[in-house]
């Protein structure tokens, strides 16, 4: 059964691989808007650097540095969009109807192309990341910090899929998949510690961003580019990627197998 | 004989009163193929959906091969072979890499499946296209491709949603001979259509479904001796705008004539007169005097047997118009699914 599970998985993550491989401007599409902010927003707003407080709060006085954590999280969650889209485009072209009626398992459908998409996620945050060298971002945290950068990266796009996952399952529409996703990134990116500081925050919004996800994913990236490893903030973050996780794959599997049988 | 598919009462109700499926029953015999005739809206992907197990069904009971297609779903899924009129077919890939793919979906060793791509590649003739990406497929060729990626599995029952809507000519009659070719082999086949001439030349039995229901059932010859005359087709000149309804009266009343209807002949559509009579041969000379009795010029007559376009036009008194759907093979973009029911 397990062994069944991982053949089916493998099938079809690979061929999302390939699908991938041969359209590689996907890669680039879902970067051009990180991109905008990391090169030009940061540098129209660099000042935000010099505010007093900035420096002891973040641990750096460069804001292109504290906002690469930003430009990560607005990455994964606007590649994240194509696991639904994916499999929206699957049910009109009917190849979704094939898949059902040959014996495979339903959650080896929905893991194959979130693996893919964590693939995805590793090779984009990988050129986020050398574009941030190349602007002048250091990683204090060295390789292996890149390395964990990467596996969070992955963990956190696999779980935020999740969201698009059941966007797209439940409406069946392209457009709704799409919507959604875009209109809760910035909403949670600005009530989160990603663009600012928390303690330079109003009240308010620390409240909300306390409870945000994005604000502990984005401090345990900001810490391993700017501190290096704080085991604290990683816990953290993983404990929000497998709450988001849980829920958003439970509630995509459960829709599955019941609006799709 | 063995019946393979047996259908007893199926209902489908969408939402709260929409019928699509109302209360049918057949079975298909094993190693035969088993049409279902039907214009757009039949119900004809509705009951294919429930059979492959996509779609739950509101009531009746349907097995395949002895398996209940609720409770045994995954068995049933394990022993058919699909091929939906969308066409499942993954453009990106190659046609090697998507029948190598769904090989996998079906748990086959990957030599064996090298091997069964190969051989399937061979049977609907794109070998020379097998390592192309299926963007640069026509219609024709997605179909076949399709066609063989249902048929990895081997499967015992081979279920076709509308296999040759939208295709032209050629590939029409290339997806007739694999179809007829495996039926030879001994696979059972379940195929629905809208075209008469499919039905006729692929089934060896069918039933005729309109509006969710089974109306008609049995082998082509059957159906069409039903209507149990001969067709004679006839127009006239048309300076005269009575002169269809004045010959048709007449006609009425003759002896071996069952029935008369008006109808438009050919492509310029001229107004035309459809007979119905049993000796058909003997009948035309009378037929012939006595229109030019009445006044009436003769412009076109034809004699023909009967055909299942008859057959539906007198069960269902509408005659079966084929509209053909752009898109249903082709079309792949956002949203433009052929939507059949």
């Amino acid at each position: 059964m397990m062994m069944e599970w991982a053949s089916e998985t493998a099938a079809i993550f690979r061929r999302w691989n390939t699908k991938l491989v041969r359209q590689p401007i996907f890669i680039f599409f879902s970067l051009i808007q990180p991109l905008v902010w990391f090169l030009l927003f940061t540098q129209a707003f660099s000042a935000i650097g010099d505010i007093p407080n900035f420096a002891q709060l973040t641990g750096t006085a460069s804001y292109v540095t504290f906002f690469t954590a930003a430009v990560i999280i607005q990455t994964i969650t606007s590649s994240a969009l194509g696991a639904g889209l994916g499999l929206v485009n699957d049910l009109e072209s009917g190849f979704m109807d094939k898949m059902r009626v040959a014996p495979i398992n339903k959650s080896a459908i929905l893991f194959g192309k979130l693996f893919s998409d964590a693939i995805t996620i590793v090779v984009q945050v990988a050129i986020i990341l050398l574009i941030g060298l190349a602007i002048g971002v250091e990683i204090s945290s060295g390789l292996f910090g890149v390395i964990m950068i990467l596996i969070l990266a992955a963990a956190f796009g696999m779980a935020w899929s999740g969201i698009s996952l059941f966007v797209g399952l439940t409406t069946k529409s392209d457009q709704t998949t799409l919507s959604v996703g875009l209109l809760t990134t910035f909403p949670l990116l600005f009530l989160s510690a990603a663009v600012m500081p928390l303690g330079l925050l109003p009240a308010w919004v620390q409240e909300v961003a306390k409870v945000n996800p994005f604000t502990y994913v984005a401090e345990a990236f900001q810490s391993l580019i700017i501190e290096g490893f704080v085991w604290d903030k990683i816990g953290n973050a993983l404990i929000a990627i497998i709450i988001i996780a849980a829920i958003s794959l439970t509630a995509s599997i459960l829709v599955f197998r019941r609006k799709i049988r | 004989m063995e019946d393979i598919i047996v259908v007893e009462d199926l209902r489908k109700v969408y939402g709260k009163d929409i019928l699509a499926v109302d209360g049918i029953s057949f079975s298909v015999h094993r190693g035969e193929v088993f049409g279902f005739l039907g214009p757009n809206g039949a119900g004809k992907s509705t009951t294919i959906k429930i059979l492959t197990t996509l779609l739950e069904k509101t009531s009746g009971r349907a097995a395949i091969d002895g398996l209940d297609i609720d409770k045994d779903q995954a068995a049933v899924r394990r022993i058919i072979g699909y091929s939906s009129q969308e066409v499942g077919v993954d453009d990106d890939l190659t046609a090697r890499e998507n029948l190598l793919l769904q090989c996998s979906f079906h748990h086959i060793p990957k030599e064996k499946a090298i091997q069964r791509a190969e051989q399937l590649l061979e049977t609907v003739k794109l070998q020379e296209a097998a390592d192309r990406r299926l963007k640069t497929f026509s219609g024709g060729m997605r179909k076949r491709l399709d066609l063989a990626s249902s048929l990895v599995s081997d499967p015992k029952v081979l279920i076709l949603d509308e296999p040759t809507t939208g295709l032209d000519p050629q590939s029409r009659q290339d997806i007739w001979e694999y179809i007829a070719e495996l039926n030879r082999q001994g696979m059972t086949i379940f195929l629905t259509t809208q075209y008469m001439e499919e039905a006729d030349r692929l089934s060896d039995r069918l039933c005729i479904v309109d509006q969710g229901k089974i109306v008609a059932e049995g082998t082509p010859l059957e159906l069409k001796a039903r209507i149990g005359a001969d067709i004679i087709t006839l127009s006239v000149r048309s300076d005269d705008p009575e002169a269809c309804q004045k010959a048709s009266t007449a006609i009425a009343k003759m002896e071996w004539v069952k029935e008369v209807g008006l109808c438009s002949v050919g492509l310029s559509g001229d107004k035309g007169l459809t007979v119905m009579a049993q000796n058909g041969s003997a009948i035309i000379p009378l037929l012939v005097r006595l229109l030019d009795g009445i006044g009436v010029q003769i412009d076109q007559l034809t004699l023909s047997g009967p055909t299942l376009d008859e057959v539906f036009l007198k069960l269902t008194g509408r005659a079966l118009n084929v509209v053909e759907r752009k898109g249903a093979v082709k079309g792949r973009g956002w949203g433009k699914r052929g939507k059949g029911t």
